[in-house]
């Protein structure tokens, strides 16, 4: 290691003093990975369900949707978006702007697309 | 502000004895750890790590939080970006929570055989109790930690800024974090769970938006685009309008005040070195050096032609010393003299005198007279022509036929001579014309030539564009959807249809090919090269285009001559000098568009309600409907977390809840005194009171109780 990384001490030591069960010894080396439970998992496995429906839990305290209307705005632009291509599927405020989109290739309107979570997601 | 993060080792972590709880604030975006009590945490650093592998040992390190990123160059961080524990607020991966707590007590300055002090660590509301369990084991297991807290980092906040007289004991707090945002109303100083709501937006999706929107915006600078200098960018420069819909028609407009509300980024940008025109110096050194080798090669050529001359004279005299010897010897004496040289007789030296003569003229640039001596002897030259057939010998008869050929062949180049003559001369009458008409009216004639250059340009072009691609008005490739018809030209079709037709034809009935000539032809139009069809002779309208262009740049100083019309348009903006402009990164609407995804989640499509209208979603989930009770906790609005400071954020906020609530209700909204760092002030002070001891739990308890007891868990935060 160069002298001026272990200076810094910019990588973490692998023995630490104050631990009782050192990282190597819990999760040794060409072992399989743990799979962590990612969130939805862990809610799952949670069961709220069985749980009386006035008790809190990570679920229950979500908010509702919105109750406004949902604010329609130029994917491009940021205006206020009157229209909507049905060819590319995004909103637009002006000619310009539609120029703008039409002229888009395609990786791009799915990444606007993408930014309000409407792109096509191909599985 | 930028980010903020300290690292250095503590070194009096042997000086708090052992009852002295450590807490942590184990927040999406950064971890903080300190003492109980005291003001300030210890250590901060960003809750991520990164394991990239060494460029040299090729071993995997592990790295915890932001470090000196110059230093990371001996590492190949390729394959490994940084990473968090947390899936939205809550911590999923225990591996990387691991290193980040060992990262964490190191710095603290932890010396002993285990983390001897108890723990108060936040976490978010309603953690699963899968998650709070895992962190409970890791504390106890693997840190020896005696007892453990749980708490809301939100609640410590509100709980902090009620002590600081901020706000009351009964209110509500607005909590907007990195990955969600909470509303948690207060109950005579206790957080009310039931009536909490949480939308998951945050801070990092803000920065995630600014970062998607730039990068499409600025597709060439996406390397600098980085989440660091992003974050940093919306920490700068993002703020809430206080109406979304008005500040955008700002911008429309193209309004004064929009202009004064863009910020530019200048990207760091050398200018293009302008070329300087040579100096005088300069050209009179350029043309020295080109004279120089022009006399070299003109010296050299002189040189080459000297000897060539020399070698030709040697050549002549010796071949007159030879003629002369052979006009003294006697006719026996000859061949053995010719024996010694290269030539047969004498008549074949005389021809060498000849032609080296001639070319000796040639060298020394004297006019070498092409000797026609048809004329005078053309008459007995073709002495037999004129004589009929009958009187001839058969022998005499093949000499006339012979001198036929010659006599025509001769004729026709003096013909062809004559002809180019008169068109040279036709050529320079209609130059003389054309001179006399621009003299005329020089502005009527150059607007001529113009419009004729124009039109044929076109003509060409069309021409082009038609044996390229086919008829010109059914080819829109723009719309996609070429067939294979419309990628041939039309004689390519046009030998593809013969082809075909030439292949189908046969089976039907007798088959007749090739009894008549013309059938023979098929062949030769298939065979065709299609673009050969009139390059054998230089097109008409071409030589007229070149010659017309050639006089328009001679008198015509605005004419610029364009070879390929087509390519040049096209690649003229590529070569376009790269100004400053193009190193500019403008913030203009997204200043205010990425944090109005706080207000309006479902711009970046999460369904959910914003943050005014958690208010009233939070207000409404109340278990009592006391109305003066609603009064009372609209009064004391909290705002804290990182997302809270935006400018613009608590009178939007207040604006929104107005229009929520009943007309009249107070409404009172204050910003906490430090969003960012409060509610590890708040877990420090509650860890620092008297009574924390009772809030905690030990590895008994924790292992007697079972899973259900610590799902029921919860602080009481008023001690």
């Amino acid at each position: 290691m160069e002298p001026e990384v272990v200076e810094a001490e910019l990588v973490l030591p692998t023995h630490m003093k104050f631990k009782k069960i050192q990282m190597y010894e819990k999760y040794p080396k060409g072992q399989a990975r743990v799979r962590w439970k990612h969130l939805k998992q862990i809610i799952q496995a949670e069961n709220y369900q069985n749980f009386p429906p006035n008790e809190t839990n990570y679920v229950n305290i979500e908010s509702p949707p919105s109750m406004h209307p949902c604010k329609r705005i130029c994917d491009i632009t940021g205006y206020e978006a009157p229209y909507f291509d049905p060819r590319t599927k995004l909103r637009y405020a002006n000619a310009e702007v539609f120029k703008v989109i039409r002229s888009l290739p395609n990786d791009y309107v799915q990444r606007y697309l993408a930014l309000r979570n409407a792109a096509v997601v191909l599985r | 502000m930028p980010f903020i993060s300290k690292i250095q080792r503590q070194s009096d972590y042997s000086s708090f004895s052992s009852a002295h709880p450590i807490v942590i604030d184990n927040g999406g975006s950064y971890f903080r750890i300190g003492w109980a009590g005291e003001d300030e945490p210890r250590v901060i650093f960003r809750n991520i790590i990164q394991r990239p592998r060494h460029k040299i040992t090729g071993e995997t390190i592990t790295v915890v939080g932001d470090h000196n990123t110059a230093l990371l160059k001996y590492f190949d961080c390729t394959r490994s970006g940084p990473r968090s524990a947390f899936d939205s607020n809550v911590v999923y991966q225990f591996e990387i929570m691991e290193y980040i707590l060992d990262f964490g007590f190191d710095r603290l300055g932890a010396d002993q055989s285990q983390i001897n002090h108890p723990v108060l660590i936040t976490e978010c509301a309603c953690n699963p109790v899968q998650s709070r369990s895992k962190m409970a084991e890791l504390l106890f297991e693997s840190y020896g930690v005696p007892s453990v807290a749980f708490g809301v980092d939100a609640a410590f906040s509100y709980k902090y800024n009620q002590q600081l007289g901020i706000c009351s004991n009964d209110g509500l707090v607005i909590c907007s974090g990195f990955n969600t945002s909470h509303v948690i109303p207060f109950l005579n100083g206790e957080p009310l769970y039931e009536a909490c709501c949480r939308t998951n937006v945050g801070g990092y999706h803000v920065t995630d938006y600014l970062k998607q929107l730039l990068s499409l915006k600025y597709p060439h600078h996406m390397s600098k685009l980085t989440w660091e200098k992003v974050e940093d960018l919306k920490m700068e420069h993002c703020y809430i309008a206080p109406d979304y819909a008005s500040e955008v028609r700002l911008f429309q407009k193209g309004d004064k005040k929009a202009e004064e509300k863009t910020r530019v980024w200048q990207l760091p940008w050398t200018p293009t070195p302008v070329e300087e025109a040579p100096s005088e110096e300069e050209i009179a050194r350029k043309a020295a050096l080109k004279e120089k080798q022009g006399q070299r090669l003109r010296e050299m050529a002189e040189a080459k032609r000297f000897n060539r001359i020399n070698d030709l004279e040697n050549e002549i005299r010796e071949l007159e010393m030879l003629l002369e010897k052979l006009r003294h010897a006697s006719e026996d004496d000859i061949p053995s003299i010719l024996s010694k040289t290269v030539h047969n007789s004498k008549h074949d030296v005389e021809s060498a005198l000849a032609k080296a003569t001639q070319s000796l003229r040639k060298a020394k640039g004297e006019p070498v007279e092409i000797v026609e001596k048809m004329d005078p002897s053309s008459a007995e030259k073709y002495n037999l022509i004129n004589v009929p057939d009958e009187m001839l010998t058969p022998e005499q008869l093949k000499q006339k036929r012979k001198q036929l050929f010659i006599k025509s062949t001769s004729e026709a180049r003096q013909q062809k001579k004559q002809k180019q003559i008169e068109e040279e001369l036709e050529r320079e009458r209609q130059k003389k014309l054309e001179e006399e008409r621009r003299l005329e009216n020089p502005e009527r004639y150059l607007e001529e030539l113009r419009a004729k250059h124009r039109d044929l340009t076109e003509k060409i072009e069309q021409r082009k564009r038609l044996k390229t691609n086919g008829h010109t008005n059914g080819n829109n490739n723009a719309s996609g959807g070429v067939g294979r018809g419309e990628r041939l030209n039309p004689s390519q079709r046009e030998r593809m249809r013969l082809l075909t037709t030439a292949a189908f034809d046969r089976g039907k009935g007798e088959d007749t090919f090739g009894t008549r000539d013309e059938d023979w032809q098929l062949y030769k139009l298939m065979s065709k090269d299609n673009d050969d069809d009139d390059d054998d002779k230089p097109d008409p309208d071409e030589a007229e285009l070149t010659r017309i262009s050639s006089r328009l740049q001679e008198i015509d100083p605005t004419f610029i001559f364009k070879s390929e019309s087509g390519s040049s348009s096209a690649e003229a903006p590529r070569f376009r000098p790269l100004t400053k402009e193009d190193f500019q990164i403008i913030l203009g609407v997204e200043r205010f568009r990425c944090p109005e995804i706080l207000f309006n989640p479902n711009l970046i499509g999460i369904e959910q309600a914003g943050l005014d209208e958690m208010v009233g979603v939070s207000v409404r989930r109340l278990p009592l409907k006391d109305n003066s009770l609603n009064e009372k906790i609209t009064n004391s609005i909290l705002l804290t977390g990182g997302s809270c400071l935006f400018p613009g954020m608590s009178e939007r906020l207040e604006a929104g809840i107005r229009m929520i609530r009943p007309c009249g209700t107070p409404i009172k909204i204050f910003q906490a005194s430090d969003p960012i760092l409060d509610a590890w002030r708040g877990a420090s002070t509650y860890a620092a009171a008297m009574q924390f001891p009772q809030q905690t739990f030990s590895r008994m308890d924790y292992y007697e109780k079972g899973e259900d007891w610590l799902r029921r868990y919860q602080l009481r935060y008023t001690i």
